[in-house]
């Protein structure tokens, strides 16, 4: 639970903030606690993989705001994307996870069902995610939004069967593609407003 | 000496952060990568039918329709390559052209559905940086935004709705399979741009360069359409939808407005790539349907709709970008480049499918489709074809609507001569269909086979 919340804390700072910068550090805290929810089914490799593209997603981010004063203030699209992933998350998890109907036991620290847990936290960034692409208005949320939804899509491929190590580099690289593409894109549209 | 399936792979991906680093010296980088693209070809060409090799723990399988679809759609990325080169140099379209070319070559080649999604994904967002130019004239910026959340929001769904039906217990009611293909097939209409996801692409259409257009629609659209039946024949989820009709009347339902909503807008379109935008969107609707019937003829019609359409639109983008950039401002007339503006016209042929380039048998086998699925849908497409033909003929007759006075080629007829190949080319394929249809039959009879497992 305590790491759920960690997940939905990081990804609230993220949306609400309304500097770039603040928006990628929150990210990459994003992208460590949703890695240690998971931890339990990733191995030392898929971690380093993980990490790395976080922190590269991040910051190629930091440094395509050039200074400190860059952003987008979400205003009221912070509570819309809010309230979106709360209704979306159960909606989800309630749709998608095993054929059990049994409650999930969610203890505060331990968690004797991990992977209802990554699930959870997988529902919520992909809701988060979708909720504030598709109320940006530039590139800053756009690419935001994208690199939560990856985030929540990284959790949802541990449990697929496959190549793991493999997946993850293949969607750890589209992390990082999305990255450049959205630093690409805010620079353009700095260029234009200014 | 047998040449493992990654090397052309290898070729052009390592071979783009090498011409980026020389982009801006054109006549090292354009070359570079004509030369690179060539060789890729020759070496998918050269290798034997069903070679396959691992990558890391990833199978790489030659199949009847990956030849096909790479040696296609690699042929039109060269066509395009050397328009840029010889007649609107753009730096910055090599590398990312080498770029789309390895990603064709890994989305067709992949055998695990994630990770050609995930490299589909990839591919959509590189031609991100040629749609952008002149920032400060126009609105070229968020156009390319907008292309930017739609691939992105479609991805990541879709990413996310492949790894869930892979992770989840078989014995899951249906409805939640069901509503997984549901969402992929929301995150492919996101990507291809089909109505009612079209808004990005109208604006792309009307802010982006010609021949990044050309890049787009002309080949990672194509690519994405084979990739989606791919993806649904790897995925295993084939067999949950089929069972439940009303799935299959929203995906033709969807293909079937796209089909007609696109025709309907190139009837009213007010420049050449819009028209051309909205026949691809269109004739992509169609190839969608031919899909959604779940049967032999319409999955080999959908398909080689696609591939066709890819080319035809390249010629016909090509064609447009040289008319634009000859009218200075004023309206695209036939007599400023009247070779060009010959390669417009015959491109409509292709956009609309009619005999004799191969584009026809295509459409032929979906619309037959269509009409024994159901009699509205047929004639919907019939319909389509029609408003294609009405929306062509109209720009065509204001093209030359100055008359012509003198036959002779503009000077460096770029677009004219690439329009030419591809026509040629397309013709070729109308005269003998079976070398082009044959391995898309073959593709279809897996899908089936995936489709109804015994």
């Amino acid at each position: 639970m305590v790491l759920l919340a960690a997940v939905a804390l990081t990804t609230l700072v993220a949306n609400g903030a309304t500097r770039l910068r603040p928006t990628a550090v929150a990210f990459f805290g994003v992208s460590i606690a949703a890695n240690v929810i998971a931890s339990s089914a990733t191995t030392m490799a898929q971690v380093a993989v993980l990490g790395v593209a976080g922190l590269a997603a991040a910051g190629i981010l930091f440094v395509a705001a050039r200074d400190s004063h860059y952003g987008e203030d979400p205003g009221w699209r912070l509570w819309v994307a809010t309230l979106i992933a709360a209704i979306a998350t159960p909606a989800a998890f309630a749709s998608f996870r095993t054929v059990t109907t049994e409650v999930p036991d969610l203890a505060p620290f331990t968690s004797e069902n991990a992977s209802a847990v990554v699930q959870v936290a997988a529902f919520w960034l992909l809701s988060s995610g979708t909720a504030i692409l598709v109320t940006a208005r530039g590139a800053v949320r756009t690419s935001l939004g994208a690199l939560l939804m990856l985030t929540g899509v990284q959790l949802l491929m541990r449990y697929a069967p496959g190549p793991q190590l493999e997946l993850t580099i293949a969607v750890a690289w589209v992390e990082v593609v999305v990255a450049l593409t959205g630093a690409f894109l805010i620079v353009n549209e700095r260029a234009v407003r200014e | 000496m047998t040449i493992s399936l990654a090397t052309p792979l290898l070729l052009l991906a390592t071979g783009a952060p090498v011409v980026f680093l020389v982009r801006k010296r054109v006549r090292v980088a354009a070359p570079l990568t004509l030369v690179a693209l060539v060789a890729a070809v020759a070496l998918v060409a050269a290798a034997p039918d069903n070679a396959s090799t691992d990558a890391l723990a990833l199978q790489l399988k030659l199949t009847p329709l990956g030849r096909l679809g790479a040696l296609a759609l690699l042929a039109i990325l060269a066509v395009i390559v050397a328009d840029v080169w010889l007649d609107e140099p753009a730096y910055n379209f090599f590398p990312t052209a080498l770029g789309v070319g390895a990603v064709v070559l890994a989305v067709l080649f992949l055998t695990t559905p994630l990770a050609t999604y995930a490299v589909l994904l990839i591919g959509l967002l590189l031609p991100v940086g040629s749609f952008t130019f002149q920032v400060h004239r126009n609105r070229s910026v968020e156009a390319a935004i907008r292309h930017f959340a739609f691939v992105s929001l479609g991805g990541t769904i879709g990413l996310a709705a492949l790894a869930l039906a892979a992770s989840l217990p078989r014995e899951q009611p249906q409805s939640t399979f069901v509503l997984l293909v549901v969402i992929l097939y929301v995150a492919f209409a996101l990507k291809l741009a089909v109505i009612p996801f079209h808004t990005h692409a109208a604006l792309l259409a009307a802010e982006a360069p010609a021949t990044a257009l050309a890049l787009y629609f002309g080949v990672l659209t194509p690519m994405t359409v084979i990739a989606f039946v791919q993806i649904l024949t790897q995925s295993a989820l084939l067999p949950s939808i089929v069972q439940l009709t009303k799935v299959q009347d929203l995906l033709l339902g969807i293909g079937g407005v796209s089909a007609i909503g696109g025709a309907l807008l190139a009837t009213g379109a007010s420049d050449l790539r819009r028209l051309v935008v909205c026949c691809v969107i269109s004739d992509l609707g169609m190839a969608l349907v031919g899909v959604g019937t779940f049967s032999g003829p319409g999955i080999v019609g959908g398909i080689a709709i696609a591939l066709a359409t890819g080319a035809s639109a390249t010629q016909q983008l090509l064609a447009a970008g040289t008319l634009e950039r000859r009218a200075d401002g004023g309206p695209a007339r036939a007599a400023r480049a009247p070779l060009a503006s010959a390669a417009f016209v015959a491109g409509g042929i292709g956009l609309i499918g009619a005999p004799p380039v191969v584009a026809f048998p295509g459409r032929f086998y979906v619309e037959l489709m269509a009409y024994a699925y159901a009699t509205w849908l047929g004639a919907a497409l019939v319909v389509a074809t029609v408003l294609l033909l009405i929306a062509q003929l109209r720009v065509a007759l204001g093209l030359f609507s100055e008359g012509l006075p003198s036959w002779r080629p503009e000077r460096r007829p770029v677009a004219g001569v690439a329009g030419a190949l591809i026509f040629a080319a397309l013709l070729a394929g109308g005269i003998a269909p079976d070398a082009f249809l044959r391995p898309i039959a073959a593709f279809a009879e897996d899908f089936l086979r995936a489709l109804r497992p015994l």
